[in-house]
């Protein structure tokens, strides 16, 4: 070969390796333009309202022994409250700071320290400014439809899914009603403590069966009938629509699901005993989506810290649950061919909490805590806007065991990070969501 | 010469037949051609399907505590039609379902099919409507009066007024 044709076709051939779309060593095809990091993000909302002073301060000792390092003693009386409402060991064999890195101030810098507007934000990556409706749809895309209309190549809902706690406004948040996302870029939603329930199982648990024959036969009579009708019940008023393959699968798994409660499987499925709370059963079934669906982007979320307007020593004992059960998680994760070591995993809550305790007095003499920093950012307790954010994730991609005590990052980071993450950032129009470049969160990343 | 002469004889020939064609006015209305259902504009809620389902099924009001458990369970999913298909199957799947037996539809399925969309629909199926199902149902013995109700309840039209 002649010396000027050798350089020309090493030439093309470098080309090319650019140009065309590649396979990683996961087997997955990506377009050249969505270079990702890991193929998987899980965005665990720490919410309800926490206080940095109890969490990442230990202000009561280490109530969060899972997440955080530290053998610093609990006060007496949350103990016993502890001791109350024991948990099994996990046996991890490692402590998950170790595993990433923590932001001890964090913050949730602007609009109503309320829940819903805390997870609207955080969901959206867009401070929300305006007071919420109750059941309306977030006004800016979520990072679900970020997700499913940017990504390349684009997936299902299949991969991609809300998990709530709760019910009320929260199964709104799979979607937003902005100008070109919506529905059809949406998440599957589910709050599967209320699906998967007596009152769930007697409401749509058993189901007329039909063969395959008789199946075909009333989709005959159906499809006559849509076309004869012109309008159909999609997008939007149907909620998020999955294709049909996906929408048998997940018939399917929701009939397996039942049968696992009514066999009695989800009584006590952490050996937890009467110390699984709510939170608790919301990561055991994320983990179920996990097993059957392995999402590239999962939000779950916990709340159940809540009960702190009420009794602050319950407020304590949740917390140290909701540390249980995202080191329960980022276990699962680990052990979960597809997942392990390409998953990043981000902990935040929605906001924090006052300083100034409200008047119920719980039986320890402890004050109760509101959160009650307003729209205006000037009036209420503005320590409800400080709060922490722990990334664990492949050595490779988070900074491992690196702890960040000065304020930085803030709630709309995350979705920037998710989408660089997923590697669709640069596909957002612009002005939509952070510059990934320009947040604090990035400091957590090589 | 002689086509010269033949082409002429056309020409007048086909002259004298329009000079004495006759316009002829057909005296029929219009008529403005809809689809069924056609003016069903609005999406019926939460609440009123679950409560049209279980009545068009049990024949009597949904009782309270089951509107509530089942509208949570709704609420539980984000896909609707996903949904709404397991609480109809559910309600089917119950023994105190009221529906006619396949004798009575086979009886005279016309009738049946005029009766079912009725019920479901709210309005008298047209004369296709009618043939088209009638004709399914006819031509496969093994279509039973649940497989009928169970496509008009999962069907688009009924989940609007």
């Amino acid at each position: 070969m002649r010396r000027r044709e050798f350089i020309k076709k090493a030439g093309l051939a470098t080309a090319g390796a650019f140009a065309i779309p590649y396979i990683l060593p996961s087997g997955r095809l990506f377009a050249a333009s969505g270079i990702r990091k890991v193929n998987h993000v899980v965005f665990c909302m720490f919410a309800g309202g926490v206080r940095n002073m109890e969490s990442v301060d230990k202000a009561l000792g280490n109530l969060m022994p899972h997440m955080l390092l530290g053998n610093e003693s609990i006060s007496t009386d949350i103990a016993a409250a502890l001791a109350a409402s024991p948990l099994p060991n996990l046996n991890l064999g490692y402590n998950l700071q170790t595993k990433g890195t923590i932001f001890k101030e964090f913050r949730y810098k602007s609009g109503p320290t309320g829940h819903f507007n805390g997870h609207t934000t955080a969901i959206t990556g867009a401070y929300t400014t305006a007071d919420l409706n109750i059941k309306d749809h977030p006004h800016t895309p979520t990072i679900f439809e970020f997700y499913r209309k940017h990504n390349s190549p684009a997936q299902t809902a299949r991969k991609c899914w809300w998990v709530s706690n709760a019910l009320g406004p929260y199964p709104a948040l799979n979607f937003s009603s902005y100008a070109g996302y919506g529905a059809q870029f949406g998440a599957n939603f589910i709050a599967p403590t209320y699906m998967f329930s007596n009152q769930g199982y007697n409401s749509i648990g058993t189901l007329k069966t039909f063969t395959s024959a008789e199946e075909a036969s009333v989709n005959n009579m159906r499809t006559f009938m849509n076309h004869n009708f012109n309008k159909s019940f999609v997008d939007g008023d149907a909620g998020v629509t999955n294709i049909e393959a996906d929408a048998a699968e997940l018939q399917t798994w929701i009939n397996s699901m039942f049968s696992q409660y009514q066999g009695g499987a989800f009584n006590n499925p952490w050996g937890a005993g009467s110390s699984m709370n709510n939170d608790m059963m919301n990561i055991f079934f994320a983990e179920k989506i996990i097993d059957q669906f392995a999402p590239e982007l999962m939000v779950v979320n916990m709340q159940d810290v809540d009960v702190a307007h009420f009794n602050f020593t319950d407020y304590a004992v949740n917390l140290h649950k909701a540390d249980f059960a995202v080191a329960h998680l980022w276990n699962k994760i680990q052990s979960t061919p597809g997942m392990m070591n390409d998953t990043v995993m981000i902990i935040a809550p929605e906001h924090g909490r006052n300083l100034t305790g409200n008047s119920s007095i719980d039986q320890n003499g402890r004050a109760a805590l509101d959160h009650t920093a307003a729209l205006d950012e000037l009036s209420g307790d503005q320590m409800a806007r400080e709060i922490f954010c722990q990334v664990l994730g492949p050595s490779n991609i988070v900074q491992q065991g690196q702890v960040i005590s000065g304020t930085a990052g803030e709630s709309i980071d995350v979705a920037a990070a998710i989408a660089n993450l997923l590697g669709f950032d640069t596909q957002v129009p612009s002005g939509l969501l952070r510059d990934f470049n320009a947040t604090g969160i990035q400091q957590a990343f090589l | 010469m002689r086509s010269i002469r033949l082409f002429f004889f056309v020409i007048a020939f086909a002259g004298l037949q329009s000079s004495c064609k006759k316009d002829y006015v057909y005296e029929v209305d219009d008529v403005t051609v809809s689809q069924p259902g056609g003016s069903k504009d609005n999406v019926k809620t939460t609440t009123e399907f679950i409560s049209i389902v279980y009545s068009d099924l049990f024949n009597t009001i949904i009782p309270t505590d089951t509107l509530l458990y089942v509208q949570q369970a709704y609420e539980a999913f984000g896909d609707k039609k996903l949904i709404e298909d397991r609480i109809v199957r559910h309600f089917l799947n119950s023994t105190s379902v009221q529906i006619p037996s396949d004798a009575t539809m086979r009886a005279n399925v016309p009738l049946f099919v005029d009766e079912t969309i009725q019920k479901f629909f709210n309005r008298k199926p047209d004369a296709f409507e009618n043939y088209f199902i009638s004709n399914i149902i006819s031509n496969a013995t093994t279509i039973t009066p649940m497989m009928v109700y169970y496509a008009c309840m999962t069907s688009n039209e009924y989940r609007y007024y």
